[in-house]
């Protein structure tokens, strides 16, 4: 039985077939520059040019502070960039919309609803009933390992649970496409794992096109179809690296994979790279 | 129930026994008329709560007072909650807002009174105008500090803008909106009183002060007595109810009766 049952309301596009790859998000030519509190400008991210195919994981890495949080929130359409443009399925966005499901860093979970409350949320407001999305409700807060505590209230959960929650309340409306900023981030290395399978089930099941922000070139390498590695201050992109590694994966196998091990050195290599290039520019 | 919960719920009340043995002995060392012994006060309010007349003058005083406050509710949490989210409407209020701040709300009541005559419209009015601020500023405070992240959650999920106010920023805000409210609930009983001192036509206020022309000094300060009890009992009563609407907020120290 699946536990994300797929939405009726949602079709793929006669055009979009997997025989060729449709562009899901197409990021063209963007910037973005904050103005600081010492009325100073900082680009955050420059001239970053991105596409991301229908059904594709693509996973940012880069280090803290390089923008992989504004890029998604761009793609979100939480924040207009200040240049260039985004689109999502061919439409330039302009603001969020239920198509993109964000996860974000800090959860920012509704502190005044309890589990069961936060993963309904989305449900119930794209007017599913009760009692169904309940239902459904339950079966994903199963999944991210958290039955029994369907009645708890934010407050009373550990980090590694709000951060399930936030999955689970973000998975539980059908996003096609899921914006993860850093979620398997506070979790012990066995939950980790279980979700990284999870989520990797679901992605295969539902084709979803999943970007997904990680500072683990391991867990980038295992999800991904591709990683892009950034620079910092301004955000550049650096590579995109394409991980040609057969699907379905299976960790304990993936991990005596010499091609395996190749993509994750080659990428620890640029990552060194990116840092000691700001040392000694 | 543990010895430490006991002595919480203990405690409020010793503090009032000590207040009146306190109360009690000063008044037996000055030994003047124009203040009685706590026990000569205390005596004094069976006939105060027995008499048909006063208890209504009470009720109305109370009627007033729920009325004012509610009505503030109804206006300045909408007003606090959109200053917060929006810098514009921030900018328009606020110097409006610093002007009457500062105003005592029952200085006004003279002025009030040649508009709209001596009666409830008035009194409710001041007692409005008492209270607002604060609420008004709570739920500014409240609705400002909601985390940017959670509006986001909600549009993502197809939340429209009013009703990530609604739905999000006014959830949000409760636990901050409640604190004003408390506030806002002693503030307007102190401008019942106050109002009713300037406008001796009914009410408790005015059996306070009309003791007072009248140098029937155990009244009075069975009236403070009473007045004083209302606002403990209703603060307390609001207390449960805050605790009861945001148990989910982070745990505060339980202070049975507090004064806010
Ligand atoms: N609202 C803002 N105002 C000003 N500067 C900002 C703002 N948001 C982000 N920045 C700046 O933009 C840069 C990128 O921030 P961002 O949060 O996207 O980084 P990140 O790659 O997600 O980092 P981390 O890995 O630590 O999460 C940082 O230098 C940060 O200071
Ligand atoms: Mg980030």
């Amino acid at each position: 039985m699946s536990v994300v049952p797929l939405r009726p309301g949602v079709q793929t596009e006669p055009s979009s077939g997997h025989a060729q790859p449709v562009a899901m998000i197409e990021i063209d030519h963007v910037s973005q520059m904050f103005e600081t509190s010492g009325r100073r400008s900082h680009l955050a991210l420059s001239d970053i040019s991105l596409t991301i195919e229908d059904g594709a994981f693509v996973s940012i890495l880069g280090p803290s502070g390089c923008g992989k949080s504004t890029l998604l929130y761009i793609v979100g359409g939480f924040v207009t960039p200040t240049a260039g443009r985004a689109k999502v399925k061919g439409r330039a966005i302009t603001g969020p919309g239920p198509d993109r499901g964000p996860v974000f860093q800090e959860f920012a979970l509704f502190p005044w609803k309890n589990v069961l409350g936060n993963v309904m949320y989305g449900l119930r407001q794209q007017g599913v009933k009760r009692g169904e999305a309940e239902a459904q409700s339950r079966r994903l807060i199963e999944m991210v390992g958290l039955k029994g505590y369907e009645s708890f209230y934010p407050k009373e959960l550990s980090g590694g649970m709000k951060q399930r929650v936030a999955i689970a309340r973000t998975l539980a409306y059908h996003p096609e496409v899921l914006l993860m900023d850093e979620p398997f981030g506070a979790l012990d290395a066995h939950t980790r794992t279980r979700l990284q399978n999870d989520l990797l089930n679901i992605w295969e099941r539902d084709r979803k096109t999943v970007l997904f922000v990680t500072h683990s070139v391991d867990e980038a390498v295992f999800l991904s179809d591709k990683v892009v590695v950034m620079t910092r201050s301004p955000g550049r992109i650096k590579q995109i690296v394409d991980i040609d590694l057969p699907r379905p994966r299976r960790r304990a196998d993936l991990l005596l994979d010499p091609h395996y091990q190749k993509y994750v050195v080659d990428i620890e290599k640029l990552i060194d790279d990116v840092l000691e290039d700001e040392l000694h520019p | 129930m543990s010895a430490s919960l006991i002595g919480r719920r203990l405690s409020p009340l010793l503090a009032c026994i000590g207040l009146l043995c306190i109360w009690q002995a000063a008044a037996l060392v000055l030994k003047t008329d124009s203040f009685p012994t706590a026990l000569e006060a205390i005596r004094a309010i069976p006939s105060i709560l027995g008499d048909h007349e006063a208890l209504l003058n009470i009720l109305d005083s109370l009627r007033r007072m729920v009325i004012g406050l509610v009505l503030a509710a109804l206006v300045s949490i909408p007003l606090g909650l959109m200053m917060g989210r929006s810098r514009a409407i921030a900018s328009f209020f606020n110097p409006l807002l610093m002007v009457v701040y500062p105003v005592p709300k029952a200085a006004l009541m003279p002025v009030i009174m040649l508009w709209l005559g001596v009666g409830d419209v008035s009194k409710t009015l001041v007692i409005f105008l008492g209270v607002s601020i604060p609420i008004i500023y709570h739920s500014f405070q409240g609705a400002k500090a909601v985390e940017e992240k959670m509006l986001w959650s909600g549009a993502a999920m197809g939340l429209s803008a009013p009703q990530r106010m609604f739905r999000i920023v006014l959830p949000a805000a409760l636990p901050e909106i409640l604190t004003g409210c408390r506030t806002g609930l002693v503030l307007a009983l102190i401008t019942m009183v106050t109002s009713e001192m300037i406008a001796r036509q009914n009410g408790a206020g005015n059996i306070l002060f009309n003791a007072l022309d009248m140098a029937q000094y155990e009244t009075v300060f069975a009236m403070i007595i009473i007045i004083g009890a209302m606002g403990i009992v209703l603060d307390a009563a609001f207390e449960k109810l805050r605790a009861r609407l945001v148990r989910w907020s982070e745990p505060d120290v339980d202070i049975p009766v507090s004064f806010s």
